[in-house]
């Protein structure tokens, strides 16, 4: 009955997407603007796609990519702080501006209305952010309110002490702000970066939505004003940090009543021809409700409201990981069990029922999770394009998706979910678990979470 | 939720009206379809008209129980069926529950449509109950508990000012549950709420995107119409009776930074004094140019966040602000400054500007729920169960062009008073204190 089922879906879902028809313009001073069309909404979207990102913050200055986005409206051109957030509320639209692993992207949603105003602010504040002292003074003060406030967060808080973990001082994946990092920070620092990365050689813009094309030819024209500068150069990839063997950081939460943790192992980078095999393989083994570790873990054993594991996949490598969280009692049974089914698929492998199963989940969520809406649009041309990827990324994906055998899944499991040097990473009530889970690495670090800071020291 | 704050908006302005045909099945549950072929996938949303509203002491979340247990197996699919047949036909689901509703969130590739009837027909009319799996789900929601009330700040704190905010209706009470009912809750217990909140004409289905209008009643005719009409729950009679004064609750927790939480009691979302009081929140928490972010955040510097929550409600509710105190900074000044705020919109109302760059930002806001054919459904499901008539998504344009600064500084000095408030406050103990 259910195979019959399946080879129904298999049929009907066969069909293949695209991405929608878009233009793509290399201005004279070399920034790149692509432009597609969706109106049935009458909003727009305004990218920027600046290349640098967490890879170009300096080792002593985690977070700088990330302050001067956040610096960018707080005052530009003629306009005061609190002017630019007069004018942009005024029109209903909303301004992002945050940095990733490798790039800093600067967006701004508008009414097509109040497309001119939108524009001129987004502009100005790519282009002018006027870097006022005091504001700054107000950033970091507020920055380092959220960075220590975040240890009131489990689940956040241990998220963070795995980057730095996991990744080390040495990598730029392993650089993240917090309270220490921010008392060093100047705002020349900010105005340089600014100077050096917000050049037109190395933005990328996209605009999508309810785009006229008198808006087109305005859009063009505030960007071609933008000096060209130089592109960013993207660093040689660092060599992995060394692991002879598997780690354990406890960060002790001593009012924590549940134990959070993540289990950590090399993963891939955007590009890696890996890519769409190992988003199936995901997708079974932690990547949606009926995955193995959430079936484990949640719904047979009622251990944890959720389990999964995600491949995180950017320009350089990063880390594989399997995360959830338990009762402070439960913390050993969850991770025997989190380990069981990594040893599982192993020795296991997937069958061709699940892999079905996994492709046309992902071709059925990924038209509305990647395509429907223009800031999604938006986002995805701007990401082939950093990458150097094509249309084909999207538009052959389901071919690509649906070529995957069992036997290159089996494949790259084999290569890419190890058992050894795994790096744990918990945070919750040590003197109620410490002793329990020395089991699972010799090298093991006990951090109290008020210490400052989220980075432990190396070992 | 506040996709409410989004309804107000000038429709006619843009044309942006949403197209919906409405029809109701000899059960008595009814179907809002709206048509939408930009992609090849549909949303189903099914409102349930229960939630911690229709609880009392002893069984308190257990409309949110529910909310698990309609995943555990039913007559035709099994347990774990749902997720399963689902997810291998390319389909993916949620859940919600909040003081009123129990809302099934499931988007998929329109070719697995004809299952989604078949499976949410299946739960809805025979829904097994088993003892094992009751066991297991009690495990989970109580780690949901955990992860969002008892090792949250933000969410003891709440928790603490809803009990005290409400004194004799069930908005007090917990979604999520007091611990010791999610303990004990029996399979009785859970056998009466079923029959009682799962009654077809207790549900509002909306499916969105690309079905045709034909195609979805066909459906709901072949799998919807035979589940039985049933006795929905009783009517809610107990009324929250006047505050006659503040009322303070102190939560000691470990802690970086204080919190503080001001709840005023305000009408429902039906009540005609609504658009204003959307008006009010956006002007006092939108943006970084809204007032209290300038007066807290901004130029006060006493807060690093602040926000406000007007939730969609079908009895009388609150408006609630939410301040994250710097550390070290005064709880005492926080609230200064936003009860200065609340006065000065009282004796001196709000300008012009203030009140076109609200209407602004709440139809942006309504417009970004346009963008996906779940944000429509949800949006329509929702104005059909908090005003009585999807309609309302197309037409409160009208009634916020009709709000004037006088409404607004009206509402102010009607609700935004010392007697209608509660406050809370969480003092960060020191290391080794309060568990």
């Amino acid at each position: 009955m259910r195979s019959a089922a399946l080879l129904l879906s298999a049929a009907t879902l066969a069909a293949q997407v695209k991405l929608p028809p878009y233009q793509r313009k290399e201005l004279s001073n070399g920034a790149v603007l692509l432009t597609v069309s969706k109106p049935e909404v009458p909003l727009a979207t305004l990218i920027a796609v600046i290349r640098g990102g967490t890879e170009a913050d300096p080792a002593q200055h985690p977070g700088l990519s990330s302050i001067t986005a956040a610096m960018l409206n707080r005052g530009a051109g003629s306009r005061s702080a609190s002017q630019f957030a007069e004018d942009l509320d005024q029109t209903g639209a909303s301004f992002r501006a945050g940095s990733d692993e490798q790039s800093t992207i600067v967006r701004i949603e508008f009414m097509s209305r109040h497309a001119d105003q939108a524009l001129d602010l987004f502009a100005s504040a790519l282009t002018a952010p006027r870097f006022d002292p005091a504001e700054f003074k107000k950033l970091v003060s507020e920055r380092l309110d959220r960075a220590t406030s975040l240890k009131d967060e489990a689940g956040p808080a241990n998220s963070a002490y795995f980057r730095t973990f996991y990744f080390g001082p040495n990598h730029p994946y392993g650089r993240v702000e917090d309270e220490l990092s921010l008392k060093t920070l100047r705002l020349d620092d900010v105005k340089g970066f600014h100077t050096k990365y917000y050049a037109a050689r190395n933005m990328i813009f996209v605009a999508a939505g309810d785009v006229s094309a008198s808006l087109g030819v305005a859009i063009e024209k505030r960007i071609s004003a933008i000096p060209a500068g130089a592109r960013h150069e993207w660093i040689p990839e660092p060599p992995a940090p060394v692991r002879k063997g598997p780690r354990l950081l406890l960060i002790d939460k001593p009012d924590a009543t549940q134990t959070y943790f993540v289990i950590g192992q090399p993963g891939l980078h955007r590009t890696h021809p890996d890519r769409t095999v190992m988003w199936v393989v995901n997708t079974l083994f932690g990547g949606r409700f009926t995955s193995m570790l959430n079936d484990e873990l949640r719904v047979n054993s009622g251990l944890t409201y959720g389990a999964g594991s995600d491949v995180q996949m950017d320009r350089l490598p990063g880390a594989t990981i399997i995360r959830t969280f338990t009762k402070t009692e439960t913390t050993v049974q969850a991770i025997d069990l989190a380990l069981s089914i990594l040893k599982k698929i192993r020795s296991n492998g997937l069958t061709a029922q699940q892999l079905h199963s996994a492709k046309s989940y992902i071709k059925g969520q990924y038209p509305a999770d990647q395509l429907e809406t223009a800031d999604q649009v938006a986002a995805i041309l701007g990401d082939i394009e950093l990458h150097g990827l094509n249309r084909g990324e999207v538009d052959d994906l389901f071919s690509r998706i649906d070529a995957v055998t069992v036997d290159q899944a089996n494949a790259a499991i084999r290569k890419h979910l190890r058992e050894e040097n795994l790096q744990f990473c918990l945070t919750g009530a040590a003197s109620k678990i410490k002793e329990q889970v020395a089991k699972y690495a010799p090298s093991l670090r006990v951090i109290p979470i008020s210490t400052p800071g989220v980075r432990p020291p190396e070992f | 939720m506040r996709f409410l704050a989004g309804i107000l908006i000038a429709a006619p302005l843009l044309g942006q009206h949403l197209k919906v045909s409405e029809h109701v099945l000899a059960n008595g549950m009814k179907l809002l379809v709206h048509e939408d072929h930009d992609i090849p996938n549909a949303a189903l949303y099914l409102f349930f008209k229960i939630g911690s509203r229709n609880e009392r002491p002893g069984i308190t979340g257990l409309s949110h129980f529910f909310e698990h247990m309609m995943f555990n197996g039913a007559r035709k699919y099994g347990p774990k069926q749902f997720d399963i047949r689902m997810e291998e036909n390319g389909g993916a689901n949620n859940a919600y529950t909040s003081r009123d509703i129990t809302a099934y969130t499931d988007w998929f590739p329109k070719s697995a449509i004809d299952l989604m009837f078949d499976m949410e027909s299946d739960r809805i009319g025979h829904l097994a109950i088993d003892p094992k799996m009751v066991e297991s789900e009690r495990g989970v929601v109580y780690s949901e508990r955990r992860l969002r009330v008892d090792n949250s700040n933000e969410g003891t704190l709440r928790e603490q000012l809803d009990a005290a905010a409400f004194t004799a209706h069930p908005y007090g009470i917990p979604i999520i549950g007091w611990p010791a009912d999610i303990e004990t809750w029996t399979l009785d217990d859970l056998k009466a709420h079923f029959r009682m909140g799962y009654a077809p004409n207790n549900c509002i289905a909306v499916v969105s995107g690309a079905v045709t209008e034909a195609e979805a009643l066909k459906l709901a005719r072949k799998y919807f119409e035979p589940i039985p009409k049933q006795q929905p729950p009783p009517p809610v009679r107990t009324k929250e009776p006047k505050q006659l004064g503040e009322r303070r609750v102190i939560v000691r927790k470990q802690a970086q930074n204080p919190l503080v939480m001001v709840s005023y009691h305000v009408p429902e979302s039906r009540h005609a004094d609504n658009a204003a009081l959307q008006v009010f929140d956006a002007i006092m928490t939108a943006g970084r140019s809204s007032r209290l972010y300038r007066a807290l955040v901004d130029q006060g510097q006493v807060a690093f966040e602040v926000s406000a929550e007007l939730d969609d409600a079908i009895d009388p509710s609150q408006w609630v602000c939410n301040i994250s105190v710097k550390p070290g900074s005064s709880t005492e000044t926080a609230e200064k400054a936003l009860y200065a705020e609340v006065k000065r919109i009282s004796d001196t109302g709000v300008t012009p500007a203030e009140l076109s760059k609200a209407r602004n930002q709440l139809l942006a806001s309504l417009y970004r729920q346009f963008k996906t054919i779940a944000g429509k459904a949800n949006l329509l499901g929702r104005a059909e169960i908090y005003y009585g008539d999807w309609r309302m998504v197309n037409q409160f344009a009208a009634s916020l062009e009709k709000v004037t600064a006088a409404d607004v500084q009206r509402v102010a000095n009607l609700y935004f008073t010392e007697t209608n408030r509660t406050v809370a406050v969480l003092v960060p103990e020191e290391k080794g204190g309060a568990k």
